[in-house]
């Protein structure tokens, strides 16, 4: 019973770092209608700018802190650039569907290959925000799992609040759900779509920063991030956030029981079964819509 | 107000305006009447700067609109309601409203605009929680017009305002348009097939076939019988 509630704890914590590494995924898809083949290494580059402030450090200090607002900064601008520059004039094209896949597909290697010239292979990971562990009941948690669900709780409801209430929410929304209304009420939708870039590689780079503080991060684990954010996003619903969010956790907590009943080896396996069922039975995905 | 000089526009590779020329002056209320496919829609999209002619000058109060986006003609004050409407569906009435004026000039009017707007479809008002794609024909029909209001044109365009819609409920709609022109003084240009209900509000009409306008008269001198023959 003890091992089943804190494989269940541990699945739910693992959940909500999934559910933020979709979240950007899903925002690009759900506004724009582009598959971001380049996202994990864009979760990597925020977490190796984070590592470049944090490297002498044992704990985490104000430095970290430091190290976040500078990859929130960078991944803006450079999401932001990214789709000014390459997929605005790409998605004016005939096939713009595939030819931005391949695009940021492309831009995914390059990048993972210049973080692997100028970080090197060897294995990093980020300081933990607090060290210690508290008990509650028969669940052992520790202060840096409870805070990274609270970071990412935190950003679920900015993000919440930013869509329903902030003018540029709105317009995303709007755009998401009718780019020939959007154009109608007077959005500059090229504008949004830049924002919306921004915003998904400042979320993604947070995903991958706190991912870099609970395991590990080297120039090639991107794609792994990817590949289980892809898997999140297709069950939860292509371009719903809240579907992600449940797809994640309840993911997280199949790995968990997976790893507690079977061995880690079962979770990727199991994890593809699943996905591959419900896209069988229900292919839009649990909560298939929009933004 | 608007002037429209010799422009060529195309619909996929369909050279479906040609050479066409019109004027709307301040505060009237202009049918432009035609066969479907014969290019008034496709008219409509170049005005508001959904698409753009391959030649020709749109001047828009004496600024030259027409390589313009559609963003930028919203801000001057040009509000197009698409035949297809394009609601928001998954956004409530308000939200819908309010984005209608996401444009810098009608930021600041909200308040008395949304006043106008439930003063002339008080049906809005009691569905303004309620999500757009959960609304009639009617009410989506009224929204979209609406939602153009909150955009604060001094020019509204509007695609077949009564399609799909019930004798009274059209009725009700042309009203409300009247309303608007008279009581705001916004300049009106109707795409519609309900010739004699649009020919009873218009002040002047454009008969539009085959791309090119067919004959533009004041709509006291029309004689019904020569519109529905162009039809043919």
């Amino acid at each position: 019973m003890e091992s089943f509630l804190n494989a269940l704890v541990s699945g739910l914590i693992s959940g909500s770092l999934y559910a933020a590494m979709a979240l950007g995924l899903t925002i690009i898809y759900g506004i724009s209608r582009i598959f971001n083949f380049g996202h994990g290494v864009i979760a990597l580059i925020g977490a190796y700018i984070a590592w470049i402030f944090v490297q002498n450090s044992k704990i985490a200090d104000t430095s970290l802190l430091l190290g976040i607002l500078v990859a929130i900064v960078f991944l803006f601008l450079l999401g932001f650039l990214l789709y000014r520059y390459t997929m605005n004039p790409l998605m004016k094209k005939p096939n713009w569907e595939i030819s931005t896949v391949l695009f940021m597909l492309g831009l995914g290697i390059l990048l993972e290959n210049v973080i692997l010239q100028i970080f090197g292979p060897r294995v990093k990971s980020i300081p933990v925000f607090k060290e210690g562990n508290i008990r509650i009941g028969m669940v052992q948690i520790n202060w840096h799992e409870i805070i990274i669900i609270f970071i990412v709780i935190l950003a679920i409801f900015l993000l919440n609040l930013f869509f329903k209430h902030t003018r540029s929410g709105q317009a995303m929304r709007a755009v998401a759900q009718s780019i020939p209304g959007a154009k109608v009420v007077g959005i500059d939708i090229e504008k949004i779509f830049g924002y919306t870039f921004g915003l998904a590689f400042v979320v993604t780079g947070i995903s991958g920063i706190l991912l870099g503080t609970k395991y590990y991060m080297n120039p090639h684990i991107g794609w792994e991030w990817m590949v289980k954010g892809f898997v999140i996003v297709c069950f939860g619903g292509l371009g719903s956030t809240n579907g992600a969010i449940y797809a994640a956790l309840i993911l997280g907590v199949v790995e968990a029981l997976a790893t507690l009943f079977l061995s880690a080896m079962w979770v990727w396996p199991i994890w593809f079964a699943i996905f591959m069922i419900v896209l069988l039975i229900r292919p839009q995905g649990i909560l298939g819509g929009r933004v | 107000m608007l002037k429209v000089d010799s422009i060529n526009g195309y619909y996929a590779d369909l050279h479906v305006i040609k050479n066409l020329s019109l004027r709307i002056d301040q505060g009237e209320v202009v049918a432009l009447f035609g066969p479907n496919g014969h290019g008034k829609s496709t008219l409509l999209k170049i005005l508001c700067g959904l698409q753009h002619p391959k030649s020709g000058t749109i001047l828009f109060n004496g600024e030259n609109i027409t390589a313009y986006p559609s963003h930028r003609i919203v801000e001057l004050g040009i509000a197009y309601i698409p035949e297809a409407r394009d609601l928001f569906g998954d956004m409530t009435v308000m939200e819908n409203l309010n984005l209608g004026a996401y444009n810098k000039r009608a930021r600041h009017s909200i308040p008395q605009n949304l006043e106008f707007v439930f003063e002339i479809f008080p049906r809005l008002f009691e569905r303004k929680n309620q999500l757009c794609s959960t609304l009639s024909g009617g009410e989506s029909r009224m929204v979209a017009v609406a939602r153009g209001l909150m955009s604060e044109p001094s020019l509204l365009m509007v695609d077949e305002p009564s399609i799909g819609l019930s004798p009274s409920l059209r009725s009700s709609v042309f009203e409300a348009l009247a309303k608007i022109n008279r009581e705001k003084g916004i300049t009106l240009l109707i795409v519609e097939q309900e010739i004699r209900d649009a020919l009873s509000m218009a002040n002047r009409i454009y008969m539009i076939k085959k791309g090119e306008i067919l004959f533009e008269k004041p709509s006291a001198e029309v004689d019904i019988n020569e519109i529905e023959k162009a039809y043919f």
